[in-house]
């Protein structure tokens, strides 16, 4: 369990992260959401006492971190994969970590095997690749057998299997109870790994909720109807906040209207309607419509692209293997 | 990498939660930090070369005191030099011990820096502080760790140099006992300095986090900054007694077999370079405690 309250910090002028509260609970996969330079890992930073707060505290099972008699038991964290001796081999790494805790090396060997490190483990880490460092740190973070993960980034550079691997690995350690918080820039990610959501933006927290209500809470009702005369069921519908799209002659999609609605229209109106199909928003779309204002670094795209292109809706049943 | 993980993700079978009896104590960090120092070529090879260093110059120096005695002996000294007077071979022959220092204090400064600098530079120092949050026994470990490399590496350097240095030495009869006044001493105290010398090093590695510039830093207080103050030393009478209680000075004598005149004995000398030793620390162990990492 991990408990921040008003977290903040501040470098100079610039409040990296403002004030924020949160609770991340066993159990479960809790993900950190954000663009770059949100704060995400600033606040893990924070929670792992290498960075002091300027304001407001964060706790690990009910004290701060640097108060545990045995850290890396109660906590084990990637927060950056380069954070090793370029000189020194994976193993002698692991060994050297292990032993301010008096984990015995059959432990380093087991997170070894288990990170699929063998085959390099005596090797110098200056040579990894990143994806070689990435499952490193994980070794690390799993040194202590810890009952709270904190990893920053961890697909960051794995191939697709390893990207898979560490999906596989995060839901079973919460399915062991454990608590697991873990940060990423990508929805698609976070919509395939995590249970819960926190999302962050300019240093606030936007969002902190089920991934389920992150979706509903976001998107109005969208329903993709086909009709005979599209026009003819429009008209009597507009109104405040509802917007629609004619796609295709006989196509239209629906914005602020729920499909109940378009129905009863549309028996008044005698429009015959042969497809009403409800649409959810992708994560994704969520995600963006959530930190849009928050974004730190904007990009402009060259061309003017129409948004109804690029906007591809994924039904969110499906988005765990 | 696809083919080695095909492994359970799994990481225990067991329930979560702490082990009993594991977890931080100071003894297990001094292993850790011990382990970090083996398993680092470069660090393993400079320790080795420092040794090796060291007990070459200190056969140069006997060498040379046989020399200098040869020629007092068959009178055939230059004329320059009996001029200025030699000093007495018998007398400087039981400095040859130590005579490694020279060189010795700047591999074991710059041992002492890299040992931290290079966690800084590679990023290490985050690990090094996620594994042990409270950083005081973290930095207090690997001090001590690098002092005692240093005491060893200078009290086995200084053993081996008398040993090689006896038959050189013995040649002009200038050989001379473990037992003679003031010998075992020093030969223990190139230890001390070496130590003392570490932790001054490792202290402004932490303080200012880079290599180069705590090898530099280093590099000035025990060889810059005596000389700038001997160059300064007409200026005022104050200077040259100031300059007696610079570290890197104050050390010599700590190491030195007999006490000039008015110099600092080598009790005085270990007590001044020991305060040296302790004010860097205590400001590196604060900036360590208060720092973002």
């Amino acid at each position: 369990m991990i408990e921040a309250q008003t977290l903040t910090k501040r470098y100079g002028a610039k409040t990296a992260v403002d004030s924020v509260s949160f609770t991340v609970r066993p159990g479960r996969v809790t993900g950190f959401l954000g663009p770059n330079g949100a704060g995400k890992s600033t606040t893990m930073r924070m929670i792992m006492g290498l960075d002091n707060p300027s304001g407001g505290q964060v706790t690990i099972n009910g004290r701060p971190y640097a108060k545990h008699k045995a850290p890396l038991h109660e906590v084990g964290a990637l927060l950056d994969a380069k954070a090793v001796h370029t000189k020194r081999s994976a193993y002698n790494h692991l060994r050297a970590m292990a032993a301010t805790h008096g984990i015995p090396n059959s432990r380093v060997n087991e997170v070894i095997e288990l990170t699929g490190l063998g085959a390099v483990a005596k090797k110098r880490v200056g040579g990894f690749s990143l994806g070689m460092g990435q499952r490193l740190g994980i070794a690390v973070a799993l040194l202590g057998d810890p009952q709270t993960v904190i990893l920053d980034e961890p697909v960051n550079g794995l191939d697709p299997e390893g990207v898979q691997w560490v999906r596989h690995l995060a839901r079973d350690l919460a399915a062991e109870g454990r608590t697991v918080f873990l940060s990423s820039h990508l929805m698609s990610e976070m919509a395939l790994t995590a249970d819960h959501l926190i999302v962050i933006g300019r240093g606030r927290i936007i969002a902190d909720a089920p991934i389920q209500d992150i979706i509903d809470g976001q998107s109005k009702a969208r329903v993709r109807v086909r009709a005979d005369r599209p026009q003819d069921l429009l008209n009597p519908l507009a109104g405040d906040g509802v917007s629609s799209q004619i796609l295709e002659p006989e196509l239209i999609e629906i914005t602020g209207v729920d499909p109940r609605r378009i129905a009863e229209t549309a028996q008044r109106t005698g429009v015959l309607v042969y497809e009403l199909t409800p649409l959810q928003l992708s994560l994704e779309d969520a995600y963006m419509q959530l930190t849009q204002a928050e974004v730190e670094y904007q990009s402009h795209s060259l061309s003017p692209t129409t948004p109804e292109a690029t906007q591809i809706t994924i039904p969110v049943e499906g988005r765990r293997p | 990498m696809s083919a080695h993980t095909t492994t359970s993700p799994s990481p225990t079978k067991n329930a979560p939660g702490p082990r009993a009896g594991s977890g931080i104590t100071f003894s297990r960090v001094l292993r850790s930090e011990w382990i970090k120092v083996t398993t680092v070529r470069s660090t393993v090879i400079l320790i080795a070369s420092t040794v090796l260093v060291m007990v070459g110059l200190a056969v140069l120096a006997a060498w040379g005191y046989a020399q200098l005695a040869q020629s007092i002996n068959d009178g055939s000294l230059p004329a320059d030099l009996q001029a200025q007077g030699p000093g007495s071979p018998a007398v400087d022959a039981l400095t040859t011990p130590s005579s490694g220092l020279i060189f010795g204090q700047l591999l074991i400064a710059s041992l002492a820096v890299v040992l931290i600098a290079s966690e800084w530079a590679t990023g290490m120092i985050r690990s090094t502080m996620v594994a042990v949050p409270g950083r005081t026994p973290a930095l207090l470990a690997k001090t001590v760790v690098a002092a005692a490399v240093a005491f060893l590496v200078g009290l086995l350097s200084a053993m081996v140099s008398y040993l090689i240095a006896q038959p050189i030495l013995g040649s002009q009869d200038l050989d001379f006992a473990l037992t003679e006044e003031g010998v075992l001493a020093s030969i223990i105290n190139t230890g001390t300095f070496l130590a003392l010398v570490a932790v001054i090093s490792m202290s402004l590695g932490t303080l200012l986090r880079n290599t180069a510039g705590g090898v530099v830093t280093a590099v000035g207080i025990f060889f810059v900054l005596p000389v700038i103050l001997q160059l300064l030393s007409g200026l005022a009478a104050w200077i040259p007694d100031a300059a007696r209680f610079l570290p890197g000075e104050a050390g010599n004598k700590m190491a030195a077999v007999t006490a000039a005149e008015d110099a600092l004995t080598q009790l005085q000398g270990g007590l001044v370079m020991g305060a040296w030793a302790l004010a860097f620390l205590v400001a590196a162990l604060i900036a360590t405690k208060k720092r973002d990492v």
